[in-house]
């Protein structure tokens, strides 16, 4: 599949893992706004049905764009092979540090530390920068094909630390 | 969706959970993830003389069944050969936790976790 007909054409942007996603959201709104199904109304079935599938090719191309982790995969499978969805990763001094952040997680959740769960967002999201900064550096080119996904499964699993994070935040707060 | 019984008990009492040397040279280390749910899970064995599993632990961040698969993992690997833990296969561990065909994948990441450690522990000793 090439570019044309991708999530990155429906907003006429380049396939690029670097994106301005202020553009790609003002781009979003005004490109939803023009199949909003309140200027359908009176229009007929078929036109209304047309509108509310680019409505929902809009939105589904937008979450994929807006997310670093999703964009990442994208870009991947627009190069050729789709990345499976259920499959085992071994990349063992990562997966370590992963289960030692989920050690300290509960550890602040035990201790319901509000400030080192700041401090420890704050080096989350460092740690996705820069996994982001390398994605970008690599994925283009596919000598380093391998490289590219072992980045983007990272992502995966920081995505996954950053929704516990939240979670954890919200019971806190109660 | 409803956990069968065998998960349950996996989950409200996990066999073995803890941690082991990972540098004893008798202890291999398995560490293996799942991406598109993020669970983590690490499984680790002690091997005797004899090439016989003496002590097995895990623990995992993941779902119920992703935990009840690695506890199971050890509860079985305990007291076997090494050999005779690689024959273990996802398949018998779903069936015997009962696993809907969503959380197949919890049971091949309990397998892919087995064969980890004993490759560690292998190559440690040069067996590999």
């Amino acid at each position: 599949m090439g570019s044309s007909g991708s999530h990155f054409a429906l907003f006429d942007l380049e396939p690029d893992f670097r994106l301005d996603l202020e553009q790609l959201a003002a781009r979003y709104r005004e490109r939803v706004r023009r199949v909003h199904p309140d200027r359908f109304a009176g229009a007929p079935a078929r036109e209304q049905r047309l509108a509310l599938e680019e409505s929902a090719r809009l939105n589904e191309a937008y979450q994929t764009l807006k997310s670093p982790s999703r964009r990442a995969r994208y870009l991947l499978s627009l190069q050729g092979e789709e990345m499976p969805q259920e499959t085992t990763v071994q990349d063992p001094a990562f997966l370590m540090r992963q289960m030692e952040l989920r050690e300290e997680l509960q550890e602040l959740q035990d201790a319901a530390d509000l400030g080192g769960l700041a401090t420890f967002k704050r080096h989350l999201a460092q740690a996705q920068e820069q996994l982001n900064e390398g994605f970008a550096t690599c994925w283009a080119d596919p000598l380093r094909r391998d490289e590219a996904e072992r980045l983007a499964r990272r992502m995966q699993f920081l995505d996954k630390l950053s929704i516990e994070v939240r979670q954890l935040e919200e019971r806190l707060d109660d | 969706m409803a956990y069968s019984d065998k998960v349950i008990d996996h989950y409200e009492n996990p066999r073995n959970v803890g941690k082991l040397d990972a540098e004893d040279p008798d202890v291999g280390t398995g560490m293996v993830g799942a991406p598109a749910c993020g669970d983590v899970m690490r499984l680790q064995i002690k091997v005797n003389e004899q090439g016989v599993i003496e002590d097995a632990r895990f623990k995992t961040y993941g779902c119920g069944s992703a935990i009840a698969s690695s506890s199971l993992a050890t509860e079985w690997m305990k007291g076997k050969t090494l050999d005779e833990a690689e024959t273990i296969r996802n398949t018998q561990i779903a069936e015997e936790l009962a696993l809907p065909p969503v959380k197949i994948h919890c049971s091949v990441l309990a397998e892919d976790a087995i064969k980890a450690a004993v490759r560690d522990y292998k190559h440690k000793k040069g067996l590999v």
